[in-house]
């Protein structure tokens, strides 16, 4: 008989830890009364726990403020977990958009916020994604750009100049010499070109060479009813020349391959990548990333010598707040970017590349970063425009039909047409 | 029907609670919401049974669906035979059965998705470097193409079920009794003769278990799919429930995913109940 008594004083305790479980959700709120809590997640996971620390400082000069930051791992996670908290109620204040076609699903979440300091200091064109008539939706992160990132010491072993490299004829040649001299230079190949990632050809490559049909403008491209692949053999010689001169198979070859393990290792002597790579560069090996690698534009009749530099995120503040929370979290913002404490963090802690005005630039830690920073305030750049490919996912339809393209799959002819077909569908 | 008074409910109560919240009730939510434009946010409009004839039309999900197919058949058909022979290994009286038995279950206790990372080491690396040092070029390449790529996630899974399904075989080698073979080796029946003849038949039961298990396995892999070849090269060896992620999340068409997971579900609901009718049956016959 006293085991009965035992399985219900457990069921018991069971459902009252399950009961319990809503409890405590009922009390928080209560107590978060007293305080304006802001909880902000975002997409952004390598700067979590220096923004973190950022935030606390906001915290000590703001007493009356508490902020709550989730980060969620890049890329599909972030949105899956955005989507989910939007539809369980549990909205967060201020969160992290990446582009037009985010903005447009949030959109009846998105406030105006071209009353903020920051978004007079924004860099012109760094709105362009997320800018509706006069209303600004967001507030840029950063800035990033990608290129052929080289091995200085490669270079100068085989006596190449990278300034002098500017067209593709001269990308082709400085390529071939650095093949023909392999062995002397102790490298298995000249790229490594990580085929595996569709983002790469789908993304990046194919941004440089869809971005002047859209005049660099990534409001133009997401609103285009079509592409024209008007530079559709420039793309292609590109392409083939990273994939003949690369560590073979590519097809396998993937992104962490492609920068630890043969570029940071010193086995190849370019990578097509952007400056997010340096913290992993430096990871594997300090000195090298210190001193030792520096970033080539990808060619483009027309374009030579240009970049393409662009905003991955955006800030967004939710519109369904008290308006007291929303002031809070505009100030927020402001501070991040405008106060000097929130710009010694940005240039020093986050690593970034700024995207506002007033930044001191002689202070951007990495080499890369001041390149392309360099790269950006001489104008010389060439739009981000995959930001505005259509919703389903088209740099990744574009990757893939490049991977059917390297197993013979398909021709070139059945990629551009596919591709041009798969963007259409869902702009009708 | 006597015994469902108040304390049935009672302990009934907290995992009645616990699966209605987490699988009726989201169970019926995106039964709903496959009928509508769900995009994650909000749904505006009813669609009707649009997205189920959309989806047959679907290129890409077919494929994924016959890809699945394929890879089920070739891991349940090896499994099966690999758990069996590791299953008579380790009933043999060797010193080691036990230490062998550990091993030989242990992979199944490491997580899919590293799994994947370290097999995909293996195959781009190491097998590269092994077939360049000994000339076999069949080893270069791997996973760069569709076949390999196929043949990579049914090691995988093999390497990593073997050794449960190993269990089950065990359990019922055990049970086989010993007058029977005892009785055999005085008919002066020969190792092979015992195993066909007496081994085998018994052993039947567990074929029909460990069948349907790997089955609705295969089926439902996702995180090995997604370490080891993400789909690649161009989406050839993406599975099912990788595709419907990918519908979802990535092409960011929520109420047509969710279509797809329904009938991904009906599939794997009919294995299973298959599984679960053929099961009650052999028991009524033993």
């Amino acid at each position: 008989m006293n085991k009965v008594y035992v399985k219900i004083a457990f069921a018991l305790v069971v459902a009252s830890i399950l009961l319990a479980g809503c409890v405590s959700t009922g009390g928080e709120s209560g107590v978060a009364s007293e305080k304006i809590t802001i909880e902000i997640v975002q997409g952004k996971v390598e700067f979590a726990k220096q923004f973190e620390s950022l935030a606390e400082s906001y915290e000590e000069e703001n007493p009356g403020v508490d902020i709550k930051i989730t980060s969620v791992g890049g890329g599909t996670d972030y949105l899956t977990s955005l989507k989910t908290r939007f539809s369980s109620g549990e909205e967060p204040e201020i969160f992290s958009i990446a582009g037009p076609s985010e903005a447009e699903q949030f959109r009846q979440y998105l406030t105006d916020l071209s009353d903020t300091d920051a978004a007079d200091l924004a860099l012109e064109g760094s709105l362009a994604g997320v800018t509706e008539g006069d209303e600004v939706l967001g507030l840029p992160f950063n800035q990033e750009g990608y290129g052929f990132i080289y091995n200085k010491n490669i270079f100068e072993q085989a006596g190449i100049d990278p300034n002098e490299i500017i067209t593709y004829g001269d990308l082709e040649n400085a390529v071939k010499t650095l093949d023909s001299k392999k062995e002397e230079l102790g490298i298995e190949a000249v790229f490594a070109y990580p085929a595996k990632e569709k983002w790469v050809g789908g993304n990046h490559l194919s941004n440089v060479y869809l971005a002047p049909e859209f005049n660099h403008n990534v409001t133009e491209a997401y609103n285009a009813d079509t592409v024209t692949f008007e530079k559709s053999d420039e793309l292609k010689r590109v392409f083939d020349l990273q994939n003949e001169y690369s560590v073979q198979p590519t097809l396998s070859l993937d992104y962490s391959q492609q920068v630890e393990e043969y570029f940071s290792l010193q086995k190849v002597a370019i990578i097509q990548q952007g400056n997010w790579v340096y913290p992993s560069v430096q990871e594997m090996d300090p000195e090298f990333a210190a001193n030792s690698i520096g970033i080539l534009p990808i060619p483009v009749e027309g374009y030579e010598g240009s970049i393409p530099v662009g905003i991955p995120n955006y800030w967004a503040v939710n519109s369904n707040s008290d308006e007291e929370v929303i002031e809070v979290s505009k100030d927020f913002l402001d501070w991040m970017y405008t106060s000097e404490t929130g710009k010694d963090y940005v240039l020093n802690e986050f690593n970034f590349i700024p995207a506002y005005e007033g930044y001191d630039t002689e202070k951007i830690s990495d080499p890369l970063s001041q390149d392309i920073y360099d790269y950006a305030s001489e104008g010389n750049t060439i739009g981000w425009v995959f930001a505005g490919y259509p919703s389903n996912a088209w740099g990744d339809i574009l990757g893939a039909n490049m991977q059917k393209y390297l197993s013979d799959e398909m021709t070139w002819e059945e990629l551009i047409e596919d591709s041009i077909a798969k963007w259409e569908e869902p702009r009708q | 029907m006597k015994n469902r008074d108040f304390t049935f409910w009672l302990f009934l109560t907290p995992v009645i609670l616990g699966l209605s919240l987490v699988v009726v009730i989201p169970f019926i939510y995106g039964l709903f919401y496959s009928f509508t434009d769900w995009n994650g946010i909000k749904a505006t409009t009813f669609l009707g049974f649009e997205n189920y004839i959309k989806l047959f039309q679907d290129e890409e999900f077919r494929a994924a669906l016959w890809f699945t197919i394929k890879f089920s058949v070739a891991s349940v058909i090896l499994l099966n035979i690999l758990g069996l022979i590791l299953a008579l290994l380790v009933t043999r009286k060797l010193k080691s059965s036990n230490f062998l038995r550990t091993i030989f279950f242990m992979p199944n206790l490491i997580g899919g998705l590293i799994l994947g990372f370290i097999w995909q080491f293996i195959f781009v690396s190491v097998f590269d470097d092994i077939g360049t040092a000994l000339g076999i070029e069949a080893l270069s390449g791997w996973l760069s193409t569709t076949n390999t790529g196929f043949w990579g996630l049914v090691i995988l899974t093999c390497w990593q079920m073997a050794g449960y399904i190993m269990i089950i075989y065990i359990a019922y080698l055990q049970n086989i009794p010993n007058e029977l073979i005892e009785a055999s080796q005085i008919d002066g029946a020969s190792s092979w003769q015992r195993f066909r003849n007496i081994t085998f038949p018994l052993v039947a039961p567990a074929f029909t278990i460990s069948m349907f298990l790997t089955l609705s396995t295969s089926f439902k892999i996702y995180d090995q799919n997604l370490s080891l070849t993400n789909g690649g090269p161009y989406n050839s060896t993406q599975m099912v429930a990788m595709e419907i992620v990918k519908t979802a999340f990535n092409e960011n068409q929520m109420a047509f995913a969710q279509a797809k997971g329904v009938i991904f579900f009906l599939i794997v609901a009919v294995i299973a109940i298959t599984q679960v009718y053929y099961n009650k049956k052999r028991e009524v016959d033993m």
